[in-house]
């Protein structure tokens, strides 16, 4: 773990290096005429709804995933709050262990993303944004039963509806691009830390809906299609 | 910025590959007892100490067997038994002393992850013996998991010359 987190931190004080050399760019200065006009883009500036494309290819390729879409407001292009809402599901059993995994629950998730680029009303936008995110699920737990290496018979090994709940919170850095008319792409990554959570009775869950495997890494990533309305 | 952003996210997707699961090493959880002489002040058994059980099968399992000099010993719980029944023998230099252990508990199943093996936690409800060469068993803490250092029972002695 302390050598996981050490290189954790490696990697993001690289990220943020890079992130502040980045700044200084000679790019960015070609465009610092634009940056330095007279804002006069309104406060509303629109509205894009957009889905993500990792949580299904995940299902579709692993035993665990999310559906999920968002909802962000273009604040004079330099503000987005963002509503994101959507469904996490697993169904795993381990071939070594038999033990079976099964839930599938609504998430949601609130926050705001900055546009740090000068120009804000580039077509390409660097954002670094933080959320709260909140999943109450179920998950049902399997198992053929368990050998008493002792008493000789088997144990029944097996729950339903063992109730969770988690709060937590992401940070985030992510591009947006413009592809053509209101279409968007981009991608965030994202950085998971628990506020707070309930693992249930039988003392840890497994995979957590829009959180991803509890004893997973805290990274994580979104690749979006947007269309602006 | 165009050629730093692919690094940046390749860098933390390396990241984002990793994970970490801690299985115990040991999926059977434990009773502790410690033993106490009449006087009510821990002790050490001289008696040689044999405690057995009776499986599923009808067959025996000796679980500790002919220990001398303890001052406590651990003891296994069932899976899935309301209630498990140690036979425990006291011998001493001219006799042999016979009492039942009987332990009423619930059976809890405990998750860690998929890809650790299943196990059970319990907690002890009562516990009953007969009085031959045991005074009496109290229950000290009732929560048997993966904690080592808790000590479940205090089995209390008579004494003996």
């Amino acid at each position: 773990m302390t050598l996981q987190r050490n290189i954790s931190e490696y990697i993001s004080s690289i990220a943020i290096s890079l992130l502040m050399l980045a700044a200084a760019h000679p790019a960015a200065a070609q465009r610092k005429d634009t940056a330095l006009k007279n804002d006069s883009v309104p406060l509303f500036n629109g509205m894009a709804v957009a889905v993500d494309l990792v949580g299904p290819v995940q299902m579709a390729i692993g035993d665990y995933g999310q559906y999920e879409a968002s909802l962000r407001v273009n604040l004079k292009d330099r503000y987005f709050p963002v509503i994101e809402l959507g469904v996490g599901r697993a169904d795993y059993t381990d071939d070594v262990t038999q033990t079976s995994y099964k839930t599938s629950a609504p998430f949601g998730r609130i926050g705001i993303d900055f546009n740090l680029l000068k120009d804000k009303h580039d077509i390409y936008k660097l954002f670094a944004g933080v959320r709260y995110a909140f999943t109450s699920f179920k998950y049902d737990l399997g198992h053929p039963g368990v050998s008493d290496p002792v008493w000789g018979d088997t144990a029944p090994y097996e729950a339903k509806d063992v109730d969770c709940s988690y709060h937590w919170l992401e940070f985030g850095i992510g591009v947006d691009a413009k592809i053509w008319g209101p279409v968007h792409m981009g991608w965030s990554l994202r950085y998971r830390k628990r506020a707070s959570y309930d693992d249930g009775r039988l003392g840890k869950s497994w995979y957590v809906p829009g959180y991803g495997r509890s004893d997973g890494s805290a990274f994580g990533g979104l690749f979006n299609i947007a269309i602006e309305i | 910025m165009r050629k730093i952003i692919p690094i940046i996210a390749a860098a933390l997707l390396i990241v984002s590959a990793c994970s970490s699961i801690d299985c115990p090493l040991n999926n059977l959880v434990y009773t502790s007892y410690d033993i106490y002489g009449a006087d009510g002040r821990r002790d050490t058994l001289r008696d040689t100490l044999t405690i057995s059980t009776n499986r599923s099968d009808g067959s025996d399992s000796v679980l500790i067997n002919r220990d001398t000099r303890i001052t406590g010993f651990s003891l296994p719980m069932s899976l899935s038994h309301p209630q498990d029944v140690f036979f425990v023998e006291v011998k001493g230099e001219n006799s042999i002393t016979y009492d039942t252990l009987t332990v009423s508990k619930e059976d809890l199943p405990h998750f860690e992850s998929v890809d650790c093996g299943p196990s059970f936690f319990h907690t002890i409800t009562a516990v009953e013996c007969t009085d031959n060469a045991i005074d009496s068993v109290v229950i000290n803490n009732p929560n048997v998991d993966y904690d080592t250092s808790k000590k479940h029972f205090r089995i209390y002695f008579k004494h003996r010359d």
